[in-house]
Order: structure tokens, then sequence, then C-alpha cells
């Protein structure tokens, strides 16, 4: 493939001789005629005469086996498969070269933009001989949640003087997932108001404290007379009063808002980043309670993760929260819709979400609260994190701000625990101010 | 949303506050003062002008250079030295006769100066150039070189000065015109190569790259530095000799034929140059269609 220092000594080179012949200047041809020997002799015997030769564009080669790089061959192994963010990955590269010759080679292994070199080098120029191999190695910092692939590798030969160059990816892949970096949590102050006496998240097939019909059974002394089943008592001439089925151990509901707006802000600091974050320290503390956690993300569908407990379902639910991207403006009156049948009364739910740009939130919460669900939202404020990236001025963020302090008084009246959660504040002292504490 | 007027009035236009903050992404262009996008709100797309698309890279280098290494330092010497003899070579190659400047002026001594001054010129922006491993400069001497060989010839070449009664020989008038051909484009590699390999040595030491064998691939590029001047200098005398080479061959069939060529003014004027290039190149592109470079590739690397 020819270079543009190539394509621009190759111009002046035609320029030059026509130019001569016009002129009948026989330096002018001389100095056109060193110049074509130049690039003859780099395009024969630079190892990439095969595309000069074959007059074809590289994108038009469909041969990816070029004769230079045929026998070039890489291969990739990460240290790590999964990591949470901030942490480093090992990446060693092994090249190989099959062939009788020597080459130089330029190697760059293509690695995701949001991604920082630690150590060593993902751009290597080697002199790899014949029929030899090296090892490249080098880390990557990964700063940011999510599904990431490593690859492909890039591999280029060129002449010395750079007059032609010939390009192959070599389609090694390795993919490898970043979880979102979790806190310790203390305590969330978040309670079930139904008792929690057994773990493990199965139905507990048993009379007691809950909220679906379990039986009939004759009243005993100490029995609550809102218990007794009058309709009962008027066929059987007994008084009977209605045992409940005992609910599971605390069923807490992560609600996490991935709708597009939830990224509003820079890259790295976000609602979606923080919410993501704060779903994960809460599932690792619940999950670690023995409660069952289940999550829900919302932004162009609705994915839910049934509730489960144990460290399998840790991972689940940090595995959804990696792939969380921010879509859609699904409203949070369809989620509640959605889930409202299948979760236990009185489970606590924790809504992560920045309120905006969603007219139903009002409705949707006071859904909740009407069925007494415990609802707890903390609200990553994208307005702190736009205002401190300068993309807001004062008084845009003034009125912002007071209208976001309005919708949460509005909420905080229906007796949701709702905390406007500013950036440096850290994720326990938002929930302690969301309960009240 | 603030604008100008301060007026936030339309804030609330068909929205019920109460339910929800107005979509910041929506509210992201126009939410300063002034109403203009905030800068970082937009990516930047860089596409290379004309200039650097031809240079193979910026003009004007974003990339801060770090002091020249060892490597670049010996380039730029080369540079120098190249550029010396450069400068004299094209100050006897190329006489005031047959420029612009002469037909323009018709004084010779006012186009021996401009002559002088551009080909001083081209010397002193080139060294500077690679001094400052400045592109700009660089540029300016390639033009102010090729300028100062813009000329009407007669065909024959002719020198300005001839201390050493090179004019006498043809062979030794064209060895001239060669070694200044081949001077021409080393300065054109040379400081080249002082701009790539210093944006290289940059690479390296901020680990941007990291480079194996280094003293390989330098040692790869110093053989070439000596081979490729030797054989694109012996090839374009091939060119050249061609009105020594076609009666020679001739003549093996006709003594007369030969001898009435090589008396003929076109074989030994521009045009027989130019029929010498034809016939190099006509072999050298026979060569590329029957894929010769590939063969040769692919025997080389399967080769036991």
């Amino acid at each position: 493939m020819w270079s543009r220092k190539s394509a621009m000594l190759g111009s002046l080179a035609v320029a030059m001789y026509l130019l001569g012949l016009t002129l009948r200047n026989s330096q002018l041809v001389t100095i056109a005629v060193v110049i074509f020997v130049f690039l003859t002799w780099a395009a024969l015997f630079g190892g990439h005469a095969d595309v000069s030769a074959s007059g074809r564009r590289a994108e038009e080669w469909s041969g990816e086996e070029g004769v230079s790089l045929s026998n070039v061959s890489a291969m990739r192994k990460l240290s790590s498969a999964r990591i949470f963010e901030d942490g480093d990955v090992g990446v060693t590269l092994r090249m190989q070269n099959h062939s009788a010759l020597g080459k130089i080679l330029e190697v760059k292994d293509r690695v995701p933009e949001v991604m920082r070199i630690k150590d060593g080098a993902n751009y290597i120029l080697m002199e790899l001989g014949p029929r030899r191999e090296t090892f490249i190695e080098y880390t990557v910092e990964c700063p940011l949640r999510g599904f990431y692939s490593l690859g492909p590798v890039a591999v280029r030969v060129q002449d010395p003087f750079g007059l032609f160059h010939k390009e192959k990816e070599l389609h090694v892949y390795n993919d490898f997932l970043v979880f979102p970096k979790m806190e310790d949590l203390k305590d969330t102050f978040v309670k079930s108001r139904v008792p929690k006496i057994f773990t493990g998240a199965v139905n507990i097939r048993q009379p007691g404290p809950g909220s679906e019909f379990y039986s009939l059974r004759e009243y005993f002394d100490g029995d609550s007379f809102r218990a007794i089943n009058w309709s009962a008592y008027a066929r059987s001439g007994k008084l009977m009063v209605n045992e409940r089925e005992r609910d599971a151990v605390s069923d807490i509901i992560l609600i996490v808002d991935s709708r597009a707006v939830s990224e509003t802000g820079p890259v790295s600091r976000n609602a979606l980043v923080y919410s993501t974050r704060a779903a994960a320290s809460l599932a690792k503390f619940f999950l670690g309670r023995r409660d069952s956690v289940g999550l829900i993300t919302y932004g162009d569908e609705v994915v839910s993760i049934d509730r489960d407990t144990g460290k399998k379902q840790l991972y689940v639910i940090l595995t959804k929260l990696a792939g969380a991207m921010a879509r859609g403006n699904i409203p949070l009156q369809v989620v509640v819709n959605r889930i409202l049948p299948h979760i236990n009364k009185g489970s606590p739910i924790i809504v992560l979400s920045n309120l905006e740009d969603d007219p139903t939130i009002v409705n949707a919460l006071r859904d909740f609260r009407a069925r007494d669900f415990d609802v707890t939202v903390l609200s990553p404020s994208s307005l702190e994190f736009e205002f401190d990236a300068k993309r807001l001025d004062r008084t845009g963020y003034e009125v912002l701000k007071t209208e976001r302090d309005v919708l949460i008084s509005e909420l905080r009246g229906l007796g949701v625990n709702i905390m406007d959660w500013e950036p440096d504040m850290l994720l326990s002292t938002a929930l302690a101010g969301a309960r009240g504490f | 949303m603030a604008t100008k007027s301060g007026d936030t009035a339309h804030l609330y236009d068909g929205k019920t506050v109460r339910s929800s903050a107005p979509s910041r992404k929506k509210l992201a262009g126009n939410a300063s003062a002034t109403g203009e996008i905030p800068k970082d709100a937009i990516p930047t797309v860089e596409i290379p002008t004309f200039i650097e698309s031809l240079l193979g890279g910026p003009l004007v280098p974003k990339m801060k250079f770090l002091p020249a290494d060892k490597m670049v330092q010996n380039l730029q010497l080369g540079c120098y030295g190249v550029l010396i003899a450069l400068g004299v070579l094209t100050y006897i190659v190329t006489p005031a006769v047959g420029t612009i400047w002469f037909a323009v002026t018709g004084s010779m001594t006012i186009a021996t100066i401009l002559q002088l001054m551009i080909v001083v010129s081209a010397i002193g922006t080139g060294f500077w150039g690679t001094m400052s491993r400045d592109a700009r400069f660089m540029l300016a001497s390639y033009i102010l070189f090729i300028l100062s060989v813009m000329r009407f010839a007669s065909s024959k070449v002719s020198l300005s000065q001839d201390l050493f009664n090179f004019g006498d020989s043809e062979l030794l008038l064209t060895i001239l015109v060669v070694i200044y051909a081949v001077l021409l484009v080393m300065y054109f590699e040379l400081s080249n190569g002082v701009l790539r390999f210093s944006m290289l040595d940059t690479s390296i030491r901020t680990r941007e790259v990291y480079v194996m064998n280094v003293k390989k691939i330098i040692g790869k590029y110093h053989r070439s530095l000596v081979i490729n001047p030797l054989i694109a200098g012996t090839l374009a005398m091939l060119v050249l000799s061609v009105n020594t080479i076609l009666p020679a061959f001739i003549s093996l069939f006709s003594e007369q034929t030969a001898l009435r060529m090589s008396e003929s003014v076109e074989l030994i004027s521009v045009y027989g140059v130019a029929l010498g290039t034809l016939f190099v190149f006509i072999v050298v592109g026979a060569l590329f269609a029957l894929d010769l470079p590939t063969h040769l590739q692919s025997w080389r690397e399967n080769k036991d």
C-alpha cells in the first residue's frame, strides 16, 4: 500500500519527468528517474510488493493472507476476565513469525478507548527474527464498568524509508468484564416490615405474619379480632380466623434508571455510573445479610433479575450492572406496573435515578407508597455533574436546582425516603440522609 | 435555563414542573448565559489538510519533540553534510542561463545573483528546518531546490562553474547530474528521517511505543541509507547512458546504424533519457505484471 510519502514522491517524479521533457531539462528528468528507482526498489524488496504488483488497493484486497504477513500470528492471554472498576488487567501478547525471513513489524494491540495503559505498551516496533516468537506484556487500567474486548491486533510491515506498507488485522479477541466498584456499607438503615425469620428466597409454606391467604382455623384466645373471618363464622357458627402465609425473607428490590438521560454529565461522573456503583454496593450488603435481592434496570427495555440470595446472585447482578447501557426513555410508571404484581408487600424498594425527564415519577412512586412499600430513592444529581464540568452557568443551575428541590419535596411528602445525592457524598452518607439519620 | 434576558418562563411551557426536571441533554446546548453550545459537548474531528496529507503528518507538529537523541543527532549531521554538498552541486549544475529570472530580467548578473540567493535560501531553510525539526522550513527548502532546477535548457547539461573540466567528458557530466539527483533525494529522505525518528524517539520516551531490538531496526535503516542511493545512482546511470548502451547493442547487428544512432541528436538529448527511462520501466512494469515480487517474496519466506 502506498504511503502518503511515496504518493507525494511519485507525483513529484511524474511532474518533474513531464516538465523535464517539456523544458528539455535533463536534470529534472534525472531527478525523476532517481525517484522512480527509489520507489521501485522499495516496492520490490520492501516486503509488500504483492500489493503494488497486483495493483489492488488494500480495501479491495480480499486475500488477507498477504505474503509478508501470512506467516505472522498472534495469541493473547489476560490475567483476569472479571475485574472491578479501577482494577488492572495484565495482557500478554505472543507474536510468532513462522517464516524464514526476519521482519520488522509494527504491532498495535487495540485497547478500548476508555482504558489507560498503566505499564508497558500496546504499540510495539520490533524486529522478529526468522521462526522466532516474542512476548509483549502490558497492563491496562479499567476505570469504567462494562463489557470490553481487546483486539484485533494490527500488524504492519514497511520498508525502512516508510514508502510502502502492508497492514493486516489479526482477529484475536479477548473479552472481559469490568464490574462497578463497590463501597463497603456498615448499615443501610433499610429493613423489611415483614419480619425476617428464615433465610433463603423460597416461599415458606407455613402460617405466619404475611400478606397472602393460607388457611382458616378456629379462633384462639389472643388472636386479633381483625383476623376473624366473619363469613366463615356465619356459615359454621364458630369463630374462624384467617391464617396468612408467612412471607419469605426480606426481598430487596433495586431499581436502576438506565435511560439515556441518566448518562448526562461527564463520562466518568454521571448518574448512571453512580447508580450502578450504588446498586452493586447495596446488593453486596443485602446479600451478605442473607436477604434476597432482585434488580430491575430500565432504559429502552425493562430488564429484571429475579430475587435470589447468595454469591452467585451477586455476580449475576454485577454482570447485569456492568452491561447497563444508557438508552431509551421508558417511564418509571411502566416499570412499576410491571413489577407490582410480583413483589411482596412491605418489601423495601430502592430506586436509583436522577429523576429527570420522566413525568410519571410522582405517580409511580405514589403507587408504591399506596401499597405500603418502603421506598428509598437515591438521586445522583446530574445538575451537579454538569455544573462541576462547567456545562451549566450559575443561573441555569439555580433554576433547575429549584425545580429539582420542588420535586424532591413533593416525593418526600408522599412518604418516600429520598436523598439528593451530591457527587462527593459517600453512599453510606446518602443512605443515612435518605432514611432520616 | 438561562437566556440573555434571564427569562425562564419558557421552561415551564407545556410542562408540569412538579413532575420532573427538564431533560438535561436538551438543555446542555443552551444552558449558558450566551446560549452557545459548550465546547466539550462537541466531539472534535480532525481532518488532515492537503499539505498534511502530502507530508504524511502535521505541517506544524502538535507533538513537542523531546531533545534529539543520538540517532536523530546523527541524522541531522548527515542531513547538514548532504545539504552542503547538494547546495554546491545545485549551484554548479543549474547555471542562471535558462532560468525564469534570466528570461524576465535579461541580465546574467541579476539572474546569477537571484539563482544564488535561491540556492542559499534553500540551504538556509533546510538547515533551520533540520535543526529545529520543523516541517514547514523543510518544505520551503524542498520547493526552493526544485525551483532552482526549473529552467529552460538546451537538452545538454551545462555547468555554471567548471573548475575540474567536467564539461569535457560526457560520462563525468552524467555522473555529476546523477550524484546531484541522488543527493537531492537523499536530502528529502534524511530530513524526513529526522522528523520520523524524532517522533518515534519522543513516542518511545513518553512510553507510547515500545521498541524491541532498536539496534537492528536502526541498523537496517542505516544500511538502506547506503544501499538505496547506490542502487538508485547505478540504475539512473544506466538510464542516462542509453545513448551509449543502445548503439553498442545495435552495433552487434549493424555498425553503420549504431554509428548514426550514437551521433543522433535525439538520442543524446533529453529525449534519449526519456527513451532510456521508458525501456527500463517497461522491464520493471513487466516484472510487476508477472507478479514477480510476490513469487520472490514467497520463495524467500518459505525456503528452509
